[in-house]
């Protein structure tokens, strides 16, 4: 059988225009090969064409073969490993940003704590003008609000002290910043425009100013054993005359 | 305004990956069959095999969008199942076992007669050396061009050529010596 049907080609080799070396390389590189010499070359010799018949069915033959079967499962294990993986990096990431939400927000909360709480002046004075000037507009001499004797203590009680009277016509009493620290803002109606009264805890980062002054305001300080009291007004105002009305009026009561 | 912004484009990831998503699973079930088998006739292991087209489809996933055209998606797949095996081969070196492709059993319906011959002509594909196997495995699986199967695995045209026709001559061959087996290449 192997005679007749590969190497029997004797009669048609000589008159083939391909050599039969080349025809049988051609064929068994690729059985379906569509090179026109091999076409050429099958169409006189029975032989060659059977031997590509031959190949084109064993070809068929092996690609049966390589068909090995395919684990029924293997498709849904694909799927579903890939769910679990992209599943795994959702929550990963998810954590990430989450971790970097975090992490931004405690750098915002030090930075804007660093920025309130910072000490930006050196000393008292300093600082009461600016802190003036800044609520300059809040506050005007002609605010008709009053604050009332009972309520100012109230606040005092923070500092541990007591207003025994009251020291004029008070617009307002409120708590606010000193530079960081938690003191008690008092604007009282003055003769041409307000006065402001500072009461400060002692802090050791800002010097005690007894007196300080620029081109429109003036201030003085008064120094308690455990709070400071700023007065600062503009020119027209006597600030020993508010000093003394504090002083006078004022108890610690530790 | 902003906030808007953002939800847009959260929207759009995610019709992204229902789109990835897609792509992926319509890669999956089109292609997992060729390349087990494809697996299979590099490594001859069953389980090795499908570890090999689990690990592949993996980084596929991860590499998706690099993909750009769908019909070169398969020997893009092969060529990551091939880096994957060879990888395999660094981590550790097999040592080579007996094949046991007698023991593969064919669940498809075919006649007794049929499945004897597929295990007589798998146990001689598996018995090529694998540098003739593995092209012969590409075009008669894949249907890949000898110019195709010379790309993907870096080698001339002529060799891959010569190493085809030295498959099928060996797998001739073999069939030649065992008379009873020449009908499957004469009866059918």
């Amino acid at each position: 059988m192997k005679d007749n049907s590969i190497n029997d080609n004797a009669t048609s080799a000589a008159t083939s225009a391909m050599d039969d070396l080349h025809f049988r390389r051609s064929l068994f590189a690729d059985p379906t090969t569509q090179d026109k010499d091999v076409i050429e070359a099958q169409k006189n010799d029975p032989a060659k064409k059977r031997l590509a018949q031959e190949l084109c069915q064993f070809d068929e033959q092996i690609k049966q073969a390589m068909k090995i079967p395919v684990p029924d499962d293997l498709c849904n294990k694909l799927l579903l490993r890939q769910t679990l993986v992209s599943h795994h990096q959702e929550k990963r990431k998810t954590r990430i940003h989450l971790a970097l939400a975090a992490s931004i927000a405690i750098i915002a909360g030090l930075v804007v704590n660093y920025l309130q709480f910072s000490y930006s002046y050196s000393n008292l004075g300093d600082y009461a003008l600016a802190h003036v000037y800044h609520e300059q507009n809040a506050f005007s001499n002609g605010d008709n609000t009053r604050v009332s004797l009972t309520s100012l203590n109230q606040k005092m009680t923070t500092f541990n002290g007591n207003f025994n009277e009251s020291m004029g016509e008070l617009i307002a009493a409120d708590y606010c910043r000193f530079d960081g620290m938690k003191s008690l803002h008092l604007v009282f109606k003055g003769l041409t425009d307000v006065v402001t009264v500072f009461v400060v805890p002692k802090e050791d980062h800002l010097t005690f100013t007894d007196k300080f002054s620029d081109n429109t305001l003036q201030g003085e300080s008064l120094s308690f054993q455990h709070a400071n009291i700023i007065v600062v007004s503009d020119k027209n105002e006597s600030l020993s005359k508010w000093e003394s009305i504090i002083k006078n009026n004022i108890t610690w009561l530790i | 305004m902003k906030i808007f912004g953002n939800k847009k484009s959260t929207v759009q990831v995610s019709t992204n990956m229902a789109t990835k998503q897609v792509r992926y699973e319509a890669l999956v079930k089109a292609l997992h069959g060729d390349l087990y088998r494809y697996g299979y006739w590099l490594t001859h292991d069953k389980q090795v095999a499908e570890d090999l087209v689990q690990e592949t489809f993996l980084r596929a996933w991860r590499a998706l969008d690099s993909l750009q055209d769908e019909k070169a998606a398969k020997s893009w797949l092969i060529t990551i199942l091939r880096r994957e095996n060879a990888r395999r081969f660094e981590r550790k070196r097999l040592e080579m076992s007996e094949y046991e492709e007698a023991s593969i059993l064919d669940t498809q319906s075919t006649s007794a007669e049929q499945k004897i011959d597929d295990n007589w002509l798998r146990d001689k594909i598996a018995k090529l050396p694998p540098e003739y196997s593995e092209p012969l495995v590409l075009q008669v699986l894949g249907g890949y061009s000898g110019d195709d199967i010379a790309n993907m695995l870096n080698l001339n045209k002529n060799t891959v050529m010569t190493r085809l026709f030295r498959a099928r001559h060996q797998l001739k061959d073999a069939l030649e010596k065992e008379p009873d087996r020449t009908r499957l290449i004469y009866e059918r």
